[in-house]
């Protein structure tokens, strides 16, 4: 048999073998292409300006990504490599040169690497067309199937690979070149020690890991990137002591205790977790620190999407509207553009009033968390204005009783202001509350329709106020276009304004979309992404982990039928071994993480992150994402090594 | 104790049935040491797996104490594994993970033990092995005589009544196999307890109060120690493999 038979044999006894990591090689090639291929797309980046540096944040991404690939490559391959020690001592040992096993092993893995990138790369190509739908339906356009095939994309993926697998290679080959045959013979029956040996020395680490634990996570919720900077090399710091110190500290703990280690199945479950003691507390250490970084990135996106969304949805109410910042600038040059340029349905040119009084505000300042901006009175609307514009945004008629005003706010303060019931006296006419209305209304800036709340008073009440600032809102035909609002934004802009340090409010129904659009796809898609290959890379390294026991265990529970345990108890034990193996790594993630999305999701203004975006959404969301992943992992690892080491039979 | 009665095993199906035990029967009184010859494919593990209960047979009953054990359910064969029956193994089937302490509590752990009373049994039956001082030490830490003792203890420990021992000696040197077979003779002369041996080699066999050969499944002789000594059994029984002839003379 030559040489390059028997490496394509072992490659695809290594695919079935160790299919979970083939899968996730396949996954991995897929996930790579797909990304290329918004790289590579000029539909997704002439969608809207800032989609420009989608390509250069996705190639970032990548770089990561590759990093993160590259690592489970190398560990799988190596891992591999010690386990197949005693078949490669054999060819040693009659007599092949380690020259030839190292190409003998660099070519099946080659082989494998191969398929696994023509696979992922069709795989791909459908993932691709997913996030093109996506794409197309943040910007709310139409999504039409069309498979193509990307040969850019396709070569930038063959690229990742290649610096993925020679990286892995050569670390491999220098291994085997090094080896003699009786290590690699006799490798694999060891236990390794405890990494920790002595017991104050244990429990030292074991506290300040903890200690260190607690403050990594109040640094990463200071919110200041230094100090969050230092939180995160705490948690690091947490993770590797924790878990090195409590892997020691099992088989001392059972020493102890040794009533504790003969009860019930304490025994086989803990051995089997403790076997591999030095290699487990590094390995749950890292996997852990890579669910931290998974938990925080997907959180992270969500909060970014919902920040986008909840800050750009009160601006999207009209389809069009300018709020002018300065009293002496004049509408003209905008109200020529618009009446030159955008067919109008209906609009409206009106004055927003100062208010009487500071006595809404200072209820809200005592009343709730309260931003406002520096702006110190209220902001009144007469009734006819408010009317209209309600008409011109596509709202019912919401008419105050003859001598009441009405309140028009954002949600977050509806509830506070509900409670507000002191009337309202403006130009010499006394009012009552009449009710309070919370639709979007473009509440957010000092040229907008109110900061957060707005008065609309019967139209004689406002003859003696002065004027706050002038708007204009309309209804147009078709969707204001992204050059029409480029064109609006550059008359805001241009010198021979009154006041060049003014600031004009512009805002398109359609520019917000697509704003919120891009920006989600610039933030979202790479936390994601990221994320995803994090995932898959721990539970994939933790499977494959379990999975090489899987001999070991048959052997075990082999044995165990003999002397007489039965099947029940058996699977039993294997549950048990495994609903640990796999929460451990999980644990630390969840407390750290948890806490900091929360905190996260409240920085924010009040009012932006509500509903599905609302703290604890966010980070239940993430969870479940997350789990969801990994549990997807757990079931095929679950049920293949029951397959394996409990066989029908027994 | 046991009584083996026209037992047959028949593997595989169709046109390619092998019959790897032909109508075997013999009896095992309370407290014997016998020892169970033959060649390379003669049946012996074969009837061993089937006495454990690892494996069914084809036709026949195995009565141990004039209970059936064919006709146990999985629940009931699997408690009579646990409390009736001791393994010692040729490759000594000790759990890498575990510390030789924990191998031969476990047996006690499976019964449901008081945990409390396991360790100080550990002690007592690896003191009587003379183990005592490797009991915190790993299978791979301990030399295979060593191991084979401890695999002893585990089959006896939780006061087991019937010992199978499958080529024991296997992967032993003759000074370790001496120390083991002697320590066998002890459980069985001191302990009281019952000894079922499958060997190749005859020394081994020569400490047991009665041989079986097997011969192509079935049984093709039987010898009796009675009152020689156990060199002079040792002869005899190199005699009748002689006669036997086959693979199992290499051995010798």
């Amino acid at each position: 048999m030559t040489l390059s038979k028997l490496s394509l044999r072992n490659a695809r006894r290594q695919a079935r073998d160790y299919l979970v990591y083939f899968v996730t090689v396949v996954l991995a090639a897929a996930l790579l292409y797909a990304f290329n291929g918004l790289v590579f797309s000029t539909e997704i980046r002439a969608l809207s300006q800032s989609m420009a540096t989608l390509p250069l944040v996705i190639v970032l991404a990548s770089a990561v990504v590759v990093c993160v690939f590259g690592w489970l490559v190398s560990y799988s391959t190596r891992f591999m490599l010690s386990r197949r020690s005693r078949e490669l001592g054999t060819y040693l040992l009659i007599g092949l040169e380690s020259r030839q096993v190292a190409r003998l092993f660099f070519l099946e893995n080659l082989a494998v690497g191969g398929c696994a990138l023509v696979l992922g790369i069709l795989l791909g190509g459908m993932l691709y067309q997913a996030f093109r739908a996506i794409v197309l339906t943040l910007f709310g356009m139409a999504y039409r199937f069309s498979f193509g095939f990307s040969l850019p994309a396709t070569g930038l993926t063959a690229l990742y690979f290649l610096l993925i697998y020679l990286y892995a290679l050569r670390k491999s080959r220098k291994y085997i070149r090094k080896a003699n045959i009786h290590d690699l013979l006799y490798l694999d029956r060891r236990n390794e020690e405890k990494a920790v040996r002595t017991g104050r020395k244990r429990r030292l680490i074991f506290i300040a890991s903890i200690l260190l634990g607690v403050l990594g996570t109040a640094l990463l919720m200071a919110g200041n990137l230094s100090l969050g900077l230092a939180g995160a090399g705490c948690i690091i710091l947490f993770l590797y002591g924790f878990f090195l110190s409590f892997a020691s500290g099992v088989p001392a703990f059972f020493d102890r205790n040794p009533a504790r280690k003969y009860r019930g199945q304490n025994l086989l479950v803990f051995r089997s977790l403790t076997a591999k003691l030095a290699t487990m507390g590094i390995l749950m250490a890292t996997v852990s620190l890579i669910f931290t970084a998974t938990l925080i990135s997907e959180g992270t996106g969500l909060v970014f999407q919902g920040l986008y969304q909840g800050r750009s949805a009160p601006n999207a109410c009209f389809d069009l509207f300018i709020g002018i910042d300065d009293e002496q600038q004049s509408f003209e040059p905008y109200l020529e553009y618009v009446e030159d340029n955008i067919p109008v349905e209906d609009s409206l040119l009106y004055p927003v009033y100062c208010g009487v009084d500071t006595d809404i505000i200072d209820y809200l300042d005592l009343n709730v968390k309260f931003y406002h901006y520096g702006i110190e009175q209220d902001m009144v609307m007469k009734y006819s204005d408010y009317a209209a514009l309600r008409a011109i945004a596509g709202y019912p008629e919401a008419r105050p009783e003859p001598g009441q005003y009405l309140i028009h706010c954002i949600n977050y303060l509806e509830k506070a202001l509900r409670q507000y019931d002191r009337t309202l006296t403006m130009g010499g006419v006394a009012l009552t509350p009449g009710g309070i209305r919370t639709e979007h209304f473009l509440q957010q800036y000092s040229t907008g329709n109110g900061n957060r709340y707005l008065l609309v008073v019967p139209d004689e009440a406002v003859i003696n106020q002065p004027v706050h600032h002038q708007a204009y809102a309309a209804k147009t035909v078709n969707p204001v276009s992204e050059e029409q609002y480029q064109a609006l934004s550059a008359i805001n802009q241009s010198e021979s304004r009154t006041n060049p340090m003014g600031w004009d409010a512009i805002h398109t129904r359609a520019n917000e979309k697509a704003e919120v659009a891009a920006q989600t796809a610039l933030t979202v898609f790479p936390l994601y992404y990221l994320a995803l290959a994090l995932t898959m890379t721990a539970a994939t390294i933790l499977t494959i982990q379990q999975l090489a026991e899987s001999e070991r265990y048959r052997r075990q529970f082999a044995l165990l039928r003999k002397l007489g345990m039965d099947r029940r108890e058996m699977a039993g034990a294997l549950r048990r071994q495994f609903a640990i193996y796999y929460a451990m790594p999980a644990i630390p993630p969840v407390l750290m993480g948890v806490p900091f999305l929360l905190n996260l999701a409240k920085l924010p203004e009040p009012g932006v992150m509500v509903g599905v975006h609302s703290p604890a959404a966010i980070a239940g969301i993430a969870l479940g994402i997350f789990f969801l992943v990994y549990a997807v992992y757990i079931l095929l690892a679950y049920t293949s090594l029951k397959r394996n080491v409990l066989p029908d039979g027994i | 104790m046991l009584q083996v009665q026209n037992i047959e095993k028949y593997y595989g199906s169709g046109n390619h049935v092998t019959k790897a035990l032909d109508r075997v029967s013999f009896e095992v009184e309370d407290g014997e040491f016998v020892a169970i010859m033959g060649a390379s494919g003669s049946g012996k593990t074969t009837l061993l797996n089937c006495i454990s209960t690892i494996d069914s047979i084809s036709a026949g009953s195995i009565l141990l104490d004039g209970v059936s054990i064919t006709e146990l359910s999985e629940t009931e064969l699997a408690k009579f594994r646990r409390e009736r029956l001791g393994f010692v193994f040729q490759d000594f089937n000790l759990l890498d993970t575990l510390t030789i302490e924990e191998n031969i509590g476990l047996a006690l752990a499976l019964n449901h033990e008081d945990p409390r009373r396991v360790q100080r049994r550990v002690e007592e039956t690896a003191g009587k092995l003379g183990i005592s001082d490797i009991l915190g030490k790993f299978p791979w830490q301990v030399s295979g005589g060593q191991k084979q003792r401890a695999a002893c203890a585990r089959a006896m420990i939780a006061g087991q009544t019937l010992l199978l021992a499958d080529e024991p000696t296997g992967a032993l040197d003759s000074k370790a196999s001496k120390n083991l077979l002697e320590i066998m003779t002890a459980m069985n002369r001191d302990m009281g307890a019952t000894i079922l041996m499958v060997t190749h080699d005859a020394y081994s066999a020569g400490y047991a109060g009665r041989v079986l050969f097997l011969k192509d499944g079935r049984v093709f002789n039987e010898l009796l120690r009675g009152g020689r000594s156990r060199a002079v059994f040792y002869h005899e029984i190199l005699d009748v493999l002689a006669v036997l002839g086959g693979d199992i003379s290499d051995v010798i």
